[in-house]
């Protein structure tokens, strides 16, 4: 689905806009008009790295995606990244967000105080399991059109295809963590994932949190 | 007694009338005494597939409505012994009968057959509980296509909370090409989100369209892919261990080559 020359990507430091080598302004310029529009809700006030895959762009050819960028989008360009011909790693997920309210005030971590609930099935389609006083471990799936809200984090043993909002009560570190984390929104506080974070299981279990520059971010789950 | 099971799927147009025919006939032929209920108030159609319009007297509405015996309002299907129809009424609608007066018909007629195959109406209201109040068995039937799947799990989530068990699955309409082309979900991915026992796959055969239309079921049309998959599920529903063939023709290694060509 992401269109080929350019893509907006999450990394732990923050929104990346990687671009293709050995493309014209215009084409760069009309590919992220397209991946922009993509996505449900602005970036307003982001602030991005952008990525070159080679240094084929001139000095100010990039002042000019700086500017437009601003104007257009109203992204703010943190720097530009020119890499050498090798290709850079792999990216760590795809699933930036926007900040929809601000937090005024940010809860204290009370993870280890609040209490869990335990769900030993999988909740399908249409069904819903809300638990605001703190953190839900669920012993199955979460299907596409169920949906799962817990004040604390939320872990699935199984299959994430349905909704999950994490910290429902504010608290910015609760994350969520899949076996097979494929759904179709993730809300962390009031953050909301808005580039789908795609529907085939990358075969590892995945952690979304909040990351910098007010994305949830999206990786691979070792420890915690 | 017999067993009562209800065939359902949330999602219209998946094939729940097409099966509640052919398994009830293929339960016949393998000996079984049947009566297929079609509990689609307002819009019937199982007696069109069976092919017994033209024989239909009273319907399951006049029974509720004392206006005739259970037993005189069951149809009988003269092709083959053993199987009878219970139809719908066509002029009422689905509110106009209560879960508890099907529960009482589908007790009766499970103390005279072997088996009550329910036709379910699409949807989760009224009609889905009423077809569903007397069974204690469900068959779901799903296509392999999202919206059909995301409805099938809805339906599964209601039928386990109304403590209908076991619940199977019959996968239709599968296409072995298209799965193997990456265009269609294969049977491991419905599995996966599902999570029921598989009672079969049916392939997708254009016999299903002609045998409808002549209101004689698939299955006597012994040599058609369809007729066979039904066989095979009416024979796993008598409780036979037969293994469900691999209708993917093409291997996992193509599959898999499919998943990481078909998108970026
Ligand atoms: N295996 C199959 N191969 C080809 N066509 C099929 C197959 N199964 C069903 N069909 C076709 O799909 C259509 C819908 O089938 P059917 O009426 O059995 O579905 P249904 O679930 O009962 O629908 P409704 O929800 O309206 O009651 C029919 O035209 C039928 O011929
Ligand atoms: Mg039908």
């Amino acid at each position: 689905m992401a269109n080929s020359i350019v893509a907006l990507r999450a990394y732990r430091d923050g929104l990346h806009l990687i671009i293709k080598p050995h493309l014209s302004i215009t084409e760069i310029e009309k590919a992220i008009q397209e991946e922009i529009s993509r996505m449900n809700r602005p970036l307003n006030g982001a602030s991005i790295q952008i990525d070159l895959k080679a240094p084929t762009l001139q000095e100010e050819e990039m002042a000019y995606l700086r500017s437009k960028l601003k104007e257009t989008y109203n992204l703010t360009v943190r720097e530009f990244m020119v890499a050498s011909e090798e290709p850079a790693p792999p990216p760590i997920a795809a699933a930036p967000t926007t900040h929809i309210i601000t937090q005024a005030v940010n809860p204290p971590d009370s993870r280890e105080s609040e209490p869990s609930r335990i769900i030993p099935y999988t909740i399908r389609s249409g069904q819903t399991e809300d638990f605001p006083q703190g953190s839900l471990i669920i012993y199955g799936d979460v299907n596409s059109g169920a949906e799962v809200r817990a004040g604390g984090d939320i872990v699935v043993l199984g299959a994430l295809r349905g909704n999950a909002h994490a910290g429902m009560n504010g608290r910015l570190s609760s994350v969520i963590i899949a076996m097979n984390l494929v759904p179709m929104q993730l809300q962390i506080s009031n953050y909301l994932n808005r580039i789908p974070i795609g529907e085939k299981s990358r075969g590892y279990p995945e952690i979304a949190r909040i990351g910098k520059e007010d994305v949830i971010i999206v990786e691979r789950f070792v420890k915690f | 007694m017999g067993r009562v099971i209800v065939v359902t799927s949330g999602k219209g147009g998946v094939g729940k009338t097409t099966s509640t025919a052919n398994l009830g006939t293929a339960l016949a032929l393998l000996g079984k005494t049947v009566v297929v209920v079609d509990a689609d108030v307002g819009l019937r159609n199982l007696d069109i597939v069976m092919g017994l319009e033209s024989r239909i007297v009273y319907t399951s509405m006049d029974v509720i409505d004392k206006q005739c015996e259970l037993s005189k309002a069951l149809v009988r299907d003269r092709r083959v012994d053993g199987l009878t129809l219970l139809a719908a009424s066509q002029k009422n609608n689905k509110d106009d009968i209560q879960p508890a007066q099907m529960k009482a018909i589908c007790d009766k007629l499970r103390s005279t057959h072997d088996f009550v195959l329910v036709d379910s109406p699409a949807g989760i209201e009224r009609g889905f509980s009423n077809a569903s109040a007397g069974a204690d068995e469900a068959i779901v039937v799903t296509t392999p296509d999202v919206s059909a799947i995301r409805d099938a799990d809805r339906i599964i989530g209601l039928l386990q909370h109304a403590r209908i068990e076991p619940i199977n699955l019959v996968l239709n309409r599968f296409s072995p090409e298209l799965v193997g082309n990456g265009s269609m979900m294969d049977q491991a991915d419905v599995m996966d989100i599902l999570n029921i026992d598989l009672l079969g796959i049916v392939p997708e055969d254009t016999g299903v369209i002609t045998s409808t239309n002549r209101g004689i079921p698939l299955v006597y049309e012994e040599t058609s892919a369809g007729a066979q998959a039904y066989m095979r599920i009416a024979r796993r529903l008598t409780g036979q261990q037969i293994p469900i063939p691999d209708l993917e023709q093409k291997g996992l290694f193509t599959s898999i080559l499919n998943w990481f060509t078909r998108k970026s």
